[in-house]
């Protein structure tokens, strides 16, 4: 037997040496994002100099993306790991980090990139019990509805690019100014062409549109879930319903990954509009980048108030 | 450069405000220009005074003059003349002495509210400069109001408020903070089972049933820069006597920071072997622990010892797993033995190599193959008595192996609401015993004795909502000590997850026995109930 296990630990360590003396690797920073946003606010800073990977695809919920293993390898070797914070990736992100071995990009490194860095939160919760269901302690972690806040995470983003390598300090500040300069011409426009929704009342899946409706002036009174992460009862959508006939909420967003019966039930008993909105990137087709994203958002919920 | 900024703006400011404040100076005297003029325009008046004088000087000079040329008299000026001319030059005297006074007065009075006033181009560029750096101030308290131009003085005073309070509120530390996340884990089982436990089998009783299974209490912290440890002390009762025994089911540190992506772990844990086998019970897709990982690895892989895990270097996920510890189990015997000495064989030794594939962005397979081998367990279990009641079985070492896979199904756009599952494990043992038939030590009749048993389970479980899923489990297993006697469960079973922290699931369960085991069919209906308070998050083992 001894022989047998000595062979199999030389093999074990021939192999090992031989996998470690991997070629070096390109010059490019290695960034991971959590979301599809954070990807491509990334890939707008960081140009050609970034190779970007994001973990969700767009179409999955930014609290549930699938744990893959394949992610592993590749967050092993990232320079960066930008994630939205505020807890939002909490169910996949924490066991991620911990399998990548990576000490670079671990909480309080500096690979580490939180975006809500300097994001004043909304629905920070007075209690963590879960009789509130599944809160966010530090606040609703959504806020790149709000193109205004996420000017913060394309901030963040540079300056943690800048951080990696300061030789291309000028270039990322460029291209940060330059998108920046973009979304406020966005901003403008879609501010004038949401002028419309202003006050109107709409209900969601999810407690997702609290900063978008803060932006654009709309009113978000309730969601399809009792509490977030707990699925409805048939007395919260008899509730719901009610409260939504009186007080004339004429719009029912279902987020891509929530089913869509039961929005869709409370469309037809309200007469509301059911739209399916985005809530990253990728989310449903051609919104492949933020401002597509948010230009079908804008577009999709005058279309819904104009009819 | 981010930082530089603040100052940077107000200075391009100036310079963009100065040029417009430059022309109107232009347009307009300034202070230092009003006094200059002030004082040009008295020496001016000064010096036509004088010359106005000398004028007038030489006019009388001229009246004095000889009345004939060349005689040498002087013609003699009449009188009212002469007092006219005196007259019009004190009247003279007078009025610029007046206007000098005037002059001087002004040119006092400028000088003095040059010394002591800011003219108005002075006070414009204070002013921008003063709100460029109140902005620059503002911005920097809280960034993401910068793009908000146009927000309402209302919306600033929130905003201001909400700086305040965040900017207050991180100022606070509780002492609470330094404490290590705590969850509790509670589950009660309810059962029903046809049979008595000595007819099937069974480690509860037949007939009606409650079992608290476990009280979990989990802690978990960051130990410093470089590690982390995490405890979970298990209050569990004892299934004859009903007493409730506080044991520590792990209790272990883990590095986060070891170089060539190696981690270390130390300490009471459960070791990395299966699928299965590190996952607590309340964690289990199913009520029970499949049968072979209950009867081959004795529960849970509970283990006193030391692991390596090394993540390989490569694009595709490869991990490779490593250990070794004293014990390995959580039935695992581990006697204290007084005067024994335990060599290096007398430790348990294990390893897994698993990997993954993402068969298309919705489907994976992750598979892995595990071993455990302990060379030298005299000393562990001690003879244990056969179904015959006489003859004994002593372990003197134990081997095992083992491989297993489980195919997904987890849709990326909603796989909260849907998913399916496959899992399957085999192991085989291969474990050898000194037998003796009559159970009476150095009787002549000891022999060694080799047994290969297998034994397997597979499950198939469909979520079709998010609090609701459903599943088959079939476990089939060889006795480890005698691989004729064999034992199948199927059991079918559906959970409702009503939240993430409170559980419920039904499971029915038949049992049949074969070959030469002693024990009869069985069926049971169970329910467990598991709740979690406090903190509770997944590993990346209990994805």
């Amino acid at each position: 037997m001894r022989p047998r296990l000595l062979a199999a630990l030389s093999l074990m360590a021939f192999t090992a040496v031989l996998l470690a003396a991997q070629p070096a690797h390109a010059a490019k920073i290695r960034v991971v994002t959590t979301l599809t946003d954070l990807a491509d606010f990334t890939r707008e800073v960081g140009g050609d100099l970034v190779e970007v990977h994001s973990l969700a695809t767009g179409v999955e919920d930014t609290h549930g993306v699938p744990m893959k293993p394949s992610f592993v390898p590749i967050m092993n070797r990232a320079d960066l790991m930008v994630l939205v914070g505020f807890d939002c990736e909490h169910a996949f992100l924490p066991a991620l980090l911990e399998a990548s071995k990576n000490p670079r990009i671990q909480y309080n490194h500096s690979g580490y990139v939180d975006c809500s860095k300097g994001v004043i939160p909304i629905g920070v919760p007075k209690s963590t019990d879960h009789s509130e269901g599944d809160v966010h302690p530090y606040g609703n972690p959504h806020y790149m509805l709000d193109p205004v806040l996420a000017k913060t995470a394309v901030r963040n983003i540079c300056d943690a690019l800048v951080a990696q390598a300061p030789e291309h300090a000028a270039e990322f500040t460029h291209n940060r100014d330059a998108y920046l300069a973009k979304l406020d011409a966005k901003m403008a426009e879609w501010k004038k062409l949401a002028e419309p929704l202003k006050g109107v009342k709409f209900i969601s899946y999810h407690e997702e549109w609290e900063y978008f409706a803060k932006a654009f002036g709309m009113e978000a009174y309730g969601t399809v879930e009792i509490k977030p992460g707990i699925d409805p009862t048939a007395r919260h959508i008899e509730s719901l319903i009610a409260g939504m006939r009186a007080d004339h909420v004429t719009i029912v967003i279902r987020e891509p990954q929530f089913p869509e019966r039961v929005p869709r039930l409370i469309a037809e008993k309200t007469g509301a509009t059911l739209v399916k909105l985005p809530i990253m990137p990728g989310g449903v087709e051609h919104t492949d980048t933020y401002i597509e994203m948010m230009d079908y958002i804008v577009h999709t919920l005058v279309e819904a108030h104009k009819t | 450069m981010h930082r530089n900024i603040r100052f940077i703006l107000p200075a391009l400011a100036m310079l963009w405000l100065a040029p417009p404040l430059f022309a109107q100076e232009a347009a307009r005297p300034s202070l230092e220009q009003k006094v200059e003029e002030l004082r040009r325009q008295m020496e001016d008046g000064r010096k036509a005074f004088e010359a106005q004088t000398k004028e007038m000087q030489q006019k009388l000079a001229d009246l004095a003059k000889p009345s004939a040329p060349g005689t040498g008299e002087t013609r003699p000026l009449p009188p009212q003349d002469v007092e006219n001319f005196r007259r019009q030059m004190e009247e003279r005297q007078k009025a610029f002495d007046a206007w000098m006074k005037e002059m001087q007065r002004k040119l006092d009075e400028l000088s003095k509210s040059q010394t002591q006033e800011e003219s108005p181009n002075d006070a414009a560029i204070r002013k921008a400069v003063e709100r460029i750096m109140a902005e620059e101030e503002r911005k920097k308290s809280s960034p993401q109001t910068e793009a908000q131009s146009g927000v309402t003085p209302e919306q600033m005073q929130e905003l201001n408020e909400k700086v305040d309070r965040v900017a207050e509120a991180q100022k606070k530390t509780l002492l609470s903070e330094f404490n290590p996340s705590i969850g509790l884990v509670g589950e009660t089982i309810f059962s029903y089972h046809r049979r008595r436990s000595d007819e099937s089998g069974s480690d509860r009783p037949g007939g009606f049933d409650v079992f608290q299974r476990s009280v979990e209490l989990n802690a978990a912290a960051s130990v410093d820069p470089f590690a982390k440890a995490y405890v979970v002390a298990n209050a569990q009762a004892d299934p004859v006597t009903g007493e409730s025994t506080l044991g520590i089911e792990e209790a272990a540190l883990q590095t986060t920071s070891l170089p060539w992506n190696l981690e270390l772990k130390a300490g009471r844990f459960f070791g990395e072997f299966g699928r299965l086998a590190y996952i607590h019970d309340h964690e289990l897709p199913f009520v029970n622990r499949p049968l072979v990982l209950a009867q081959y690895i004795g529960g849970e892989s509970r283990t006193d010892g030391l692991q390596v895990n090394w993540l390989l270097p490569t694009s595709h996920y490869i991990s490779w797993t490593a250990g070794v510890g004293n014990n390995f189990g959580g039935d695992s015997p581990n006697p204290d033995n007084p005067g024994a000495y335990r060599g290096f064989t007398g430790l348990n030794f294990w390893s897994r190599l698993s990997t993954y594939f993402d068969l298309t962005p919705n489907w994976q397979l992750e598979t892995g193959v595990s071993g455990l081998w302990n060379p030298t367990t005299e000393d562990r279990g001690g003879a244990i008595v056969q179904p015959n009641g006489v003859s004994t079985l002593t372990e003197k070492e134990r081997r095992l192996v083992g491989a297993d896979w489980k195919l997904s199904y987890v849709p990326l756009r909603d796989n909260q609401f849907n998913r399916i599952t496959w899992g399957n494990e085999v192991l085989y043992g291969d474990n050898h015993y000194l037998s003796d038939p009559d159970g009476v030590p150095a009787s002549g009749d000891e022999h060694t004795k080799s047994v290969g048993s297998t034994g397997l389970y597979s499950y198939l479980e469909w979520k079709w909502h998010r609090p609701w899923s459903s599943g088959f489990l079939f476990d089939f297993v060889e006795n480890q000590y005698d691989k004729h006697d064999r034992t199948y469960q199927y059991s079918p079973y559906i959970t409702w997850a009503i939240s993430h922290w409170n559980q419920l699931r039904l499971q029915y369960t038949h049992t049949e026995h074969a070959g030469t085991s002693p024990f009869h069919a069985d069926d049971a209906v169970m329910l467990q109930w598991a709740w979690i308070i406090g903190s509770h998050s997944h590993g990346w083992q209990q994805r």
